[in-house]
């Protein structure tokens, strides 16, 4: 019985009499935040793994969040008219797998897959992954990332957010 | 020399620790250290340790061979004592109170749950509801160029997600709280909306991995869950 979730780099693999595996990464709040503490005990310096705490819960209430949510459903409608009936399998698809991570990149998560990916993105030093520790409000995304998406939907919204910004300077 | 602590078990614990190395540059033997009725699990460690996430993976690799055998007391991550002896000392001391957790968990497991929300399927059921907010859409499509309009699509939007995953969250604890011994609703990161931590019986873990199987398959909703387990019970120790 497999009960990981897929597509994390990292996996913890434990012995296998009770068919444990689990994901580290989505672990690692429960092992670095739960669990027992002993308080005359010194706890080592977390310093380099504490970035995963960071807690980049997009949907808050500000300027720039809408601004995001209202391009997304621009941007959906473009895509609409061809792609809403190919959506159901896919989605069931991806939850077979456990999810397709770092996929579905929105207003709902951006950003935050530069803190994500530092983290299962192999054994780097941790000196590198403070460098990828930035702000989650983070407009500009890499242009790799950029490419995934299909020329017009992209222009569109580049447009629309030089628009946006020259709205509010 | 300071050593490294894992967990606490019950004396009886048969800790079959035999090829894992612990925490620390050095990938020390893990051993274990006994007073009263109570084991620590522990290794020894450099004064100056800089963890890394391969330390992380060690400490959560010995957790998960204790958990075969006996259910443990999981500490947190990071936690050093000075020498065996101060070990031995917390665990006489709080023997009470650790063997009253143990009880607690024994049995059990913890399941993980964490859930996100399809962003195209929730949006597009937003968008369908809301005749506002596709009235919105639509002009600012047409080439509207009022910076109102999506701030103001963007802010009923952002309301109604909210709306949404605080609603398929209460069904997610609905279903699954029944199976289970006890549960802790921890904050969410990131895309998700829910981060739930479950305390399951071991005996009872088909009936709770069915009923999560059974949420997985109402894709309607474009809630996508992940679930991590069986686990040691971090969320579940005093």
């Amino acid at each position: 019985m497999t009960m990981m979730p897929q597509g994390a780099g990292t996996a913890v693999r434990g012995d296998n009499r009770g068919g444990s595996t689990s994901s580290l990464y989505d672990v690692l709040e429960l092992i670095l935040d739960r669990g027992l503490v002993i308080d005359v005990f010194v706890r080592v310096s977390l310093v380099g793994i504490e970035l995963v705490k960071i807690d980049a819960r997009i949907v808050v209430a500000s300027v720039d969040t809408y601004l995001r949510f209202a391009e997304a459903c621009n941007r959906l409608d473009l895509e609409a008219g061809r792609k809403a009936p190919a959506q159901l399998p896919e989605v069931v698809g991806d939850m077979l797998e456990g999810g397709g991570r770092g996929k579905a990149k929105g207003a709902l998560g951006g950003a935050i897959d530069a803190v994500k990916e530092s983290l299962t993105g192999g054994d780097r030093d941790e000196d590198e992954d403070e460098d990828e520790d930035e702000e989650p409000e983070e407009w500009e995304e890499p242009e790799d990332e950029e490419r995934e998406e299909e020329e017009q939907p992209v222009r569109r919204r580049r447009t629309a957010r030089r628009a946006a910004r020259r709205e509010r300077e | 020399m300071a050593v490294y602590v894992y967990a606490v078990t019950r004396r009886e614990h048969p800790c079959r620790l035999g090829g894992l190395t612990g925490v620390g540059p050095d990938a020390p033997a893990v051993r274990t250290l006994d007073s009263g009725e109570l084991r620590a699990v522990v290794s020894d460690v450099g004064e100056a340790i800089r963890p890394k996430r391969r330390d992380i993976a060690a400490h959560q690799a010995v957790l998960d061979r204790l958990m075969a055998d006996e259910t443990p007391l999981p500490l947190q991550f990071g936690y050093t004592a000075p020498d065996d002896e101060t070990v031995r000392q917390v665990l006489a001391e709080r023997a009470d109170g650790y063997l009253d957790a143990l009880a607690g968990v024994q049995g059990c497991a913890e399941y993980n749950v964490k859930a996100r929300q399809d962003e195209g399927v929730l949006l597009r059921g937003i968008l369908e509801d809301s005749p506002r907010a596709s009235g919105l859409n639509e002009e600012i499509l047409a080439g509207d160029t009022d910076p109102r309009l999506p701030l103001e699509l963007g802010q009923l939007v952002a309301a109604e997600v909210d709306r949404r995953s605080s609603n398929a969250s209460a069904d997610l604890i609905r279903a699954l709280a029944p199976l289970a011994r006890a549960y802790v609703v921890h904050p969410p990161t990131g895309e998700d909306f829910v981060n739930l931590s479950l305390l399951v019986p071991r005996d009872g873990e088909g009936a709770f991995l069915d009923a999560h199987t059974g949420l997985t398959r109402e894709v309607d909703t474009g809630v996508r869950t992940r679930l991590t387990g069986p686990l040691p019970p971090y969320s579940f120790v005093p």
